[in-house]
Parts: structure tokens; sequence; C-alpha cells
């Protein structure tokens, strides 16, 4: 064999080979010398994220905590940290430790998974802590921290403006700084500043030997608050909200009205500040924020959709309360109603071009005739309204379908917030409809099932949009904030439940001041008739509000509102039935208006016998009066 | 020895096996099952599946591959001589239908050709038919003088599957080629400075390749992950290796004990019934057991070695090198590369890592030396007797 040296060779490459692998195992398994270089090359960190706390939530003079957060001691146990020999024992010292049967805790490390880590408790108490921290050589893996709990000190209130801390949702985990196990707010100031109130986690930098024993502690970043929220809520007025629309609720039961829940908002129309805010029934926020929901309890929350919060969620037509608009663009444009006048032309009233004798109905033509809910007489633009008389308003709506341009009250309506979301800083908000020919023919054409397969836009459907009835929809927040706007002499402002956010030091870090969406034009001579007109539905004998405000008090001069009832077709048993639905919009004190309560009780009946009431013991409280128990008013419109 | 002397006056008769390859295979092929039981019993178990799911599969591979095994002793190796440019042609076909879609794709690589319940890999199989296709070149070149040509030649039938296997991508058998086909130049006759040359202008390719981007992002993440290990401690590469060094550290001696792995058992270390077997042997049956599996390596190594010199032509003694080459390389880049040695190229350990591909390889691959042992001549180099 002549290349014998090289076959040789390739064989000392390959001794050489098998020498190199044999030191190395030699190096790693038995030698002294990997446990002294492993602090170098086999050195392992291991990164443990701490939460912060999150920020609190406060009302608006910073007294009251509406959301805190308390700091408990957790038990975390590391299985990194454990090795497979002794975790057997140390589930039977948690066992003994926590008092739980060592299966459940054997479930909850198969549960998380290996090299996991995880908190097994959250909420040990200090004795326990302690006594873990004192024994360590039991408790291999197992650190005390604190851990920041989520605290919603007043229970169900203001718990839709406030939300709730919960499982992240996929929108969320979309969010680089969140993680599957974080928690996020959700729903209200929880869910719309969030990124505020957090806070920054921090970091400990472990060092760790390759049995993963825990070597020392390598750099510590601690973590940083999150913010705090200064919100507008006067949180008595919030209490008083909630209290009131419960008794609303109670009211139309005994009326027999199979009601379903009630909704509220108090605005300052000097700054669209959202001063109370409530949709009843509510949830405790706690309850979903700790995680101890049942099953059972969470179904019964969904099936009466409580974590909605029917404010800016809950789209009703507006029905009467709507004929602010046309009132006011009838004002400012001198647009007086005048169909079916010729045979009560001698009743009218010669110097006041706005009288209109009300029949009980009106027919447009191809249209099904119109019915009143009442015969009101002889009318002009502000009893109209103090009387809440259909026939004038559509006669309004016909005048502008045969002389002006057809979308004058659509466009009114749009001027003072309909159909677009007010802005308000909370998640989810709903932006209602303002139905006109441009929409029906849409739906119409897509048959979406909102309007009539056959026939064109209508006149009668502007009659519909006149009365705030047929597609028209609105929620309790743009009502209220529409009325402000009328109120303070045509400034639209957006609503906001949150003034600022700030750092632990106090320093504002967000501010969220008011803010106009638009200045309508209307004249001084126009808010002063629409203020007295709102007294006189409380006060004049034919006012739709006049039997809920007897017995104001001393101030009954300064307060006024209008009433709405709100026919929505509900399927009931295979059968569809017209269900009334109650509103009320106050303004208040009618000299200086701070205060703008709409009030909305779903399923409830007239506006003037149930919603009236409601907000009587609202304007009541606000304008300092006694409250008196709240009692049924007259069925109106 | 009566027995042995008679038999050595009628080559052509079948000699006596080779025991001690023979021995080493089966033993390995037992401490492999053993060790794959070991890491995915727990595993199956808690997928609520049979424990032995993993081993049942590998143990009808290893007695497949030992039946491929035996039938490879039959063959002689000028009829594998015959056999080489078919055997060369299929596996160049093989290699392109991996690549259309009848080929399968696992884990970011197009390698497997689906065959219902197993997957074959080509690029395995690819390996002996390289062996065979250069011993058959190299065996009729000049031995005392390789030509550049005749280098030219190598290259390029090197070359060619291996363009194919980068396509996958498989790094990992790329070298594996490029190994065998320099130990195959050297041992055939090429000068040192012949293999300098080609060395240098590999270098070149590869730099080549590093500049115009053909290679993968993650075979260059390996690369430089493992030269620069401190940089990215948190790159699942060097985890992974990270991970496999510390459970070889806390075998010890004498190991945490068989199917006591905490952490290959803990699924700490990845691909732990595959590229990273190594490391449960070295962590359940510490530096004792590891020094065993690689004496019963060096062992068989060193019987092929054996058949080479004494191999009756040159074809034969060829083909045995190759062998050897591609089993060494095997084992050192793998076992280097738990240890972390050596870059992670998956692949996998001979013998003992899951899989059925690798394993018939590399029982087709000693089927066919030790036929070379079983028709060697009686004088050992002295090939021309016969």
């Amino acid at each position: 064999m002549t290349r014998g040296w090289r076959v040789v060779t390739l064989g000392v490459v390959f001794i050489a080979f098998f020498t190199v692998v044999v030191l190395r195992l030699w190096y790693l398994q038995v030698s002294t010398l990997a446990s002294a270089l492993e602090t170098s090359y086999l050195q392992r960190i291991r990164v443990v994220t701490i939460e912060a706390p999150r920020g609190d939530i406060y009302d608006r003079d910073g007294l009251q905590l509406m959301a805190g957060t308390r700091a408990t001691l957790g038990l975390v146990v590391d299985r990194k940290l454990v090795t497979e020999d002794r975790e057997g024992q140390l589930i039977n010292n948690l066992a003994a430790l926590l008092g739980v049967p060592p299966s459940e805790i054997r479930a909850e490390f198969d549960e998380q998974g290996l090299g996991e880590r995880f908190r097994l408790s959250d909420d040990i108490g200090e004795a326990t802590g302690l006594f873990v921290l004192e024994h360590t050589e039991d408790f291999p893996g197992v650190t005390i921290e604190p851990v920041p709990v989520r605290v919603y000190p007043m229970g169900e209130v203001a718990a839709h403006v406030i939300g709730y801390v919960g499982a992240p949702a996929e929108d969320d985990l979309r969010r680089p700084e969140i993680t599957i196990r974080d928690r996020v707010g959700r729903f209200g100031i929880e869910g719309e500043y969030d990124r505020l109130l957090r806070g920054t986690p921090g970091t400990i930098y472990y060092e760790v030997n390759a049995r993963g024993e825990v070597l020392g502690i390598i750099e510590e970043e601690p973590p940083i608050a999150g913010a705090s929220v200064m919100t507008t809520i006067d949180i008595e007025l919030q209490r008083f909200l909630e209290d009131s629309l419960y008794d609303g609720i109670s009211l139309a039961r005994q009326d027999g009205e199979d009601v379903i829940r009630a909704a509220g908002v108090v605005l300052d129309p000097r700054d669209g500040s959202v001063l109370a805010m409530a949709s009843v029934p509510a949830y405790d926020p706690s309850l979903l924020s700790d995680g101890t929901l049942t099953q059972e309890e969470w179904a019964g929350m969904s099936e009466k959709a409580v974590l909605n919060n029917f404010a800016i969620q809950g789209l009703y037509p507006p029905a009467s309360a709507f004929k602010a608009v046309p009132y006011t663009l009838a004002l400012e444009n001198e647009i007086w109603p005048e169909v079916e006048q010729e045979e009560y032309r001698h009743l009218l009233d010669p110097n006041d071009p706005s009288s209109f004798y009300a029949d009980g109905d009106l027919e447009f033509p191809e249209t099904p005739p119109f019915h009143d809910w009442k015969v009101h007489g002889l009318v002009n633009i502000n009893t109209a309204f103090q009387v809440s008389a259909d026939n004038y308003f559509w006669g309004i709506a016909l005048k502008i379908w045969y002389d002006e341009d057809q979308n004058l009250l659509q466009d009114w309506a749009r001027a003072f917030g309909y159909g677009t979301e007010t802005g308000i800083d909370l998640p989810y908000e709903l932006a209602g409809i303002v139905p006109d020919r441009d929409w029906f023919a849409y739906h119409q054409f897509n048959n979406t099932g909102l309007v009539r397969a056959e026939g064109p836009w209508s006149g009668g459907d502007l009659m519909n949009v006149a009365i705030g009835q047929g597609a028209m929809v609105a929620t309790p927040l743009q009502v209220a904030n529409s009325y402000a706007a009328m109120a303070n002499g045509g400034t639209l402002w957006r609503p906001r439940v949150v003034d600022s956010v700030r750092d632990a030091e106090n320093q504002t870090i967000f501010s969220n001041p008011p803010s106009v969406i638009r200045t309508i034009d209307i004249s001084d001579e126009t808010v002063r008739n629409f203020l007295s007109d709102l007294h006189g539905v409380v006060a004049n004998e034919g006012g739709t509000a006049h039997k809920a405000f007897e017995g104001f008090g001393d101030s009954f001069e300064r307060v006024g509102g209008k009433t709405g009832t709100a026919q929505i077709l509900v399927a009931i048993e295979e059968d569809e039935q017209d269900i009334d639905t109650a509103w009320f919009v106050g303004v208040a004190p009618l000299d200086d208006p701070q205060y703008v309560v709409a009030i909305v009780v779903d399923q409830g009946g007239s506006g003037g016998k149930i919603a009236a009431p409601v907000a009587r013991a609202i304007l009541q409280y606000v304008m300092g009066e006694d409250v008196d128990r709240i009692i049924l008013g007259e069925d109106t419109d | 020895m009566a027995l042995g002397a008679r038999l050595e006056i009628s080559p052509r008769t079948s000699r006596r096996p080779d025991f001690v390859v023979i021995t080493t295979l089966l033993a390995l092929s037992a401490i492999g099952l053993t060790l794959i039981y070991s890491v995915t019993a727990p595993r199956l178990e808690a997928l609520g599946l049979s424990r032995f799911e993993d081993v049942a599969r590998q143990t009808v591979f290893v007695a497949g591959g030992l039946g491929v095994f035996a039938l490879a002793s039959l063959g002689s190796d000028r009829q594998w001589r015959l056999m080489t440019p078919y055997v060369y042609a299929a596996t160049l076909l093989l290699l392109v239908l991996v690549l259309t879609p009848i080929g399968a794709e696992r884990y970011g690589a197009q390698r497997w050709i689906p065959l219902g319940i197993l997957d074959l890999q080509p690029s395995e199989f690819a390996k002996p038919a390289l062996i065979l296709a250069l011993a058959a070149l190299l065996s009729s070149s000049d031995e005392e003088h390789m030509s550049w040509t005749r280098i030219g030649q190598v290259v390029l039938l090197t070359a060619v599957p291996s363009v194919l296997i980068f396509q996958q991508p498989d790094l990992g058998t790329m070298l594996v080629f490029g190994f065998v086909a320099v130990a195959m130049l050297f041992v055939a006759g090429t000068s040192f400075r012949q293999i300098a040359l080609l060395l240098l202008f590999g270098i070149i390719a590869i730099f080549i390749a590093f500049q115009l981007d053909i290679l993968k992002d993650y075979q260059l993440a390996r690369l430089t992950g493992f030269l620069n290990p401190a940089s990215e401690t948190s790159s699942t590469v060097n985890y992974n290796q990270l991970q496999s060094q510390i459970a070889v550290a806390s075998g010890g001696i004498s190991g945490t004990g068989l199917f006591e792995g905490t952490l290959t058992n803990l699924a700490f270390v990845p691909s732990q019934q595959t590229d990273f077997i190594f490391t449960a042997a070295a962590e359940q049956l510490g530096f004792v057991g590891a020094v065993v599996i690689l004496g019963l390596f060096a062992l068989m190594l060193w019987r092929l070695f054996v058949v080479a010199v004494v191999a009756r032509d040159r074809f034969g003694q060829l083909v045995a090198l190759g062998a050897t080459a591609m089993l060494g390389f095997h084992i050192f880049v793998n076992v280097g590369m738990t240890l972390g040695l050596l870059p992670v190229t998956g692949l996998p350990l001979p013998l003992l890592s899951d899989g059925g591909s690798f394993y018939g390889t590399v029982a087709l691959m000693l089927g066919v030396v030790h036929g070379i042992w079983l028709r060697r001549s009686r004088v050992p180099g002295d090939r021309h007797l016969l």
C-alpha cells in the first residue's frame, strides 16, 4: 500500500477530533474548571419583570378615589429554579403553607408548564410572606413579591366611566408592551387611558448558575408607577344619578312596564365636562378585575349587556326630545307650518305668523295619515314645543319639504352633533343615525332592512325625522350635548370625562382641556325662547312634564326640560309591539345654565310619566332643593 | 484459529463477518433507542399518547436498517462500481424532485419526500451516492500524480448535488460533501499544494456567497452567533447550545441516571431525540457513558480504516475511506455542536439520532464497507493478488 501514510494521516485527524471532544466533555463534566468559569461563560442571566402599580382615578376634586392600587404580597414560583427532585417536596410545603390540597398546586404547576415563572397566590398576607422568607431552604424557587392589585372602592358607582382591568383582547396584544400575562384596561377610562395608567414595568437581572440557582442581582430597574387620572366626575352627583335611575326603574316597574335599564348623563353646558354618567344595571369592576367571576355570573352580565355604557352606546330614537332642533331652526329661519290650515284660518292669531291649529292628524300623499298623540288645538312655536305637538313639527317638516332645501333639518341636526360621535374620551361610543335621502337610498339599494323596500324618500319620512322617530337614533350623551349647545348660546363642546393625567410628582403629563367642536349661529332671542319654553314644559298647564314637576321647590322658576316618548317596535313572542322608551332632558338653572341632564328609561313608558320624575329629582339635587320621593308623572308625549 | 486458517485458503467463499463492526452497530443502535425512549416518553405521556410512540417507529427503522446492512454486505465492490452511475443519477433525480411540489417543507426547509408513513430525505442518500461516485472516479486516476482535470471532475461531481441541496437548504449536508470530497482526494493522492489551492478556492467561493447574499439569514445567524457567543445570549440558536452545555455539565461523571435527565426531560434542550441526542446521553449517563459511546464510535471507525487497508482494490479502499470520513465528520460535528465547540449545523449523530433516512443511509454505508471486508485480499494491501 503505497498511500498508507495518507490513510494514517486521515486517522490522525480523527484521533485529534476524538481527543478534542473527550477533553471538552471532561472539562464540562468532570473538571471543576467549568464550574469555576461558569460565571464567565456559562453564566446565565435571568430577567424578571416587576409589574408597575397602576395609576389612580379620582373624582373632579381629587378627593374621592374611584380606582386605586393596593399592594399585596404575591407568592411567585420560578420552576426553572427548582430541580425536579425537589418539586414534589416544594408542592407539599406550599400546600401546607397555603392550606390547599397538594393536588391543586400540582395542577397549577402543570397548567403553567415546565420552566415557567408564575404567581401562585396573589394575597398571602404578611405573616405567611415572612415565613417563606425565613425558610427559603424549604421553598426553593419561591419568591415573595409585592403585587399591585386593582381596587375600586366605590363598587358599582361610576363603573361604566371607570371601566375595568382584564385579560388582554386580541387587539391589545398587538401593542408591543402587552404580553398574554398582562392585564389591560378594558372599557371606560381604564381602557381609553390604559397607556398612561399602566406605568412601566421594572426589571431585575439575576445572575444564575448552570443549575439555575440564583447567585445575585446584577441590575435592578424599579417599576415606574402609572400616572393618575383626574376626572370631571362629581362623585356625589354620580351616586345620586345612579340611585335616581334605579328609582326610575322601580317606578316604571310599579307602573307595569317591562323596563330593561336606564341611562343618564349630566353635562356642564359651559365646557362639556361630564359631571355624571351612568347606565344601570351596572357591574362591580373589581369582580371583573380580580378574575374571580364565575361562568354563571359572566353569563348573567352578558345577557343584560351590563358591560355596555348605554349613555354612549345606547341608540334610541330621541323622539320629542329632538323637537328642539326643528324648533331652533324654525325660529332662526322663520319657517312656519302652513298645511291643512284653510278651514282654521279664522282661528289663527293674525299677529303671530307661527300660529297653527293642530287638529290631531296630518296627511301626506301616498303615506298613511299621521296621528298626533293628542288634539292640541291652537298653538304657536312656543306652546307647540311645551305641549309637544307633533302636528306642528310635521308642519315644519312639510314646509321644508316643499319650500326649502330638503336637507335643512338634517343639516341642523348634524350641526348639533347628531349622527356623529361626540368624541368623548371613552371607548366604543356610537354615532347614531340622521336619516336623509342619500342614507335612505343607500339602505334601500343594499337591502339592509333598515328602511322599507319600496318607494322613494318622502315628505312623510322627513316628518318622522322632525319628531325624532323613524330611523333616527341618538345616544343619551348626544341628546344632552345638543341641549347644552342650545342652552349655552350655540357652542357645541366635545364632552370629556378626564381633565388631566398627573404623574407621581403631581405634574400634569396629559391635559384634556375643554374643546369646542363647532359654534352654531343662533340668536340670543332664540336661546331666550328655548330656555323659557323649557320652563313652560314643566310649568304651564298643558306642559308635558307639568304634573311631574309639581311641588318642585323654591327654585322651580329656574328649571326646565323636555320630555320624549320613543316608540320602538319590539318583537315580543312573535308579535311586534310598540314599546315606549321614556326620555327627559333637563336644564338648570335657566338664567345661567350649568347642568344639562338627559335621562332614558329603556322600555319604561312615557317620558312625562317616568323619565321626568327621575330628572326632576336630579334637578332638585343640583338646585339644592329637598329631594322628595319620586312619584309617577302624567302620561304624556 | 484452525477455522480461520482454513477460510483464508479459499478467498472466494464468504469470509467471517466483522463482528466488531456488527457489535458496535448493534450496541450504538440499542443505546440510541434507549435514549430516544428516555427523552420522548415523558413528553408523549403528557400529550396523552403512548410512551412508546416515537421509540416504536425508530425501532422499525433500526430493524429495516439492519436488513439494509445485511443486504448491502452481500454486494461485491465490483457490483457497486457497476451500479455507481445509476445510483448517482437516481440521487440527482430525487434531489430535483424534493424541490418540486412533491417535496414537503418542515421547519422552514424543503428536504423531505413524503411517502405515507415515512418521509424520505434524499440528501441523506446522496451521501453514499457521492462516495461511490468519487471512489469510482478516483480509483481510475494516476496514484502518483493527481491531475487538475481529475480534481475538476471531483469538484463537479460534488458541486452538482451540493447546489441542489443548497436550494433546500441544508448547509450541514453540504459541509459533509466538502469534507468527504477533500478527504477522498487526499487519500487518492492529491498533493498538499493542490489541496491548499482547492481550499483557497472554496474560501473565496464562500466569501462570494456571503457577498451575494446567497447564504440564508438563519445560516448566517448560526455561524456568527457561534463566533460571538456573548453578543446575543437571547438568540434561540445560542440558547439551544447553551442549554445543551448546561445539560451536559449537569451530568457530571456518572450522569443523572437513565430516564432521570432533568434538563433534557424538562424540554430545555430542543431537538433532543434528533440533533441533540448526545446531550441527553451526556446528561443521563455522565462522562463515563459519553466516553463509552464515543469509544464505540472510535472502534467502528478504526474497523473502517482497517477495511480500507485490506480492501482488494482501490475502489473498495476509497469507498471505505469515504464512509469513514462521512461518519467521522458527522460524529465530530454533531458532538462538537452539543458541547459548544462547533456551530449548530443540523447534522444528526449516526445510529443514535431519531430519524429513518439517516439511519438507513449509515446502515447502507456500513453494509457496503462490510461487503468489501468480506471480499478483502488475503495479504493486507496486496490488492492486485486476486
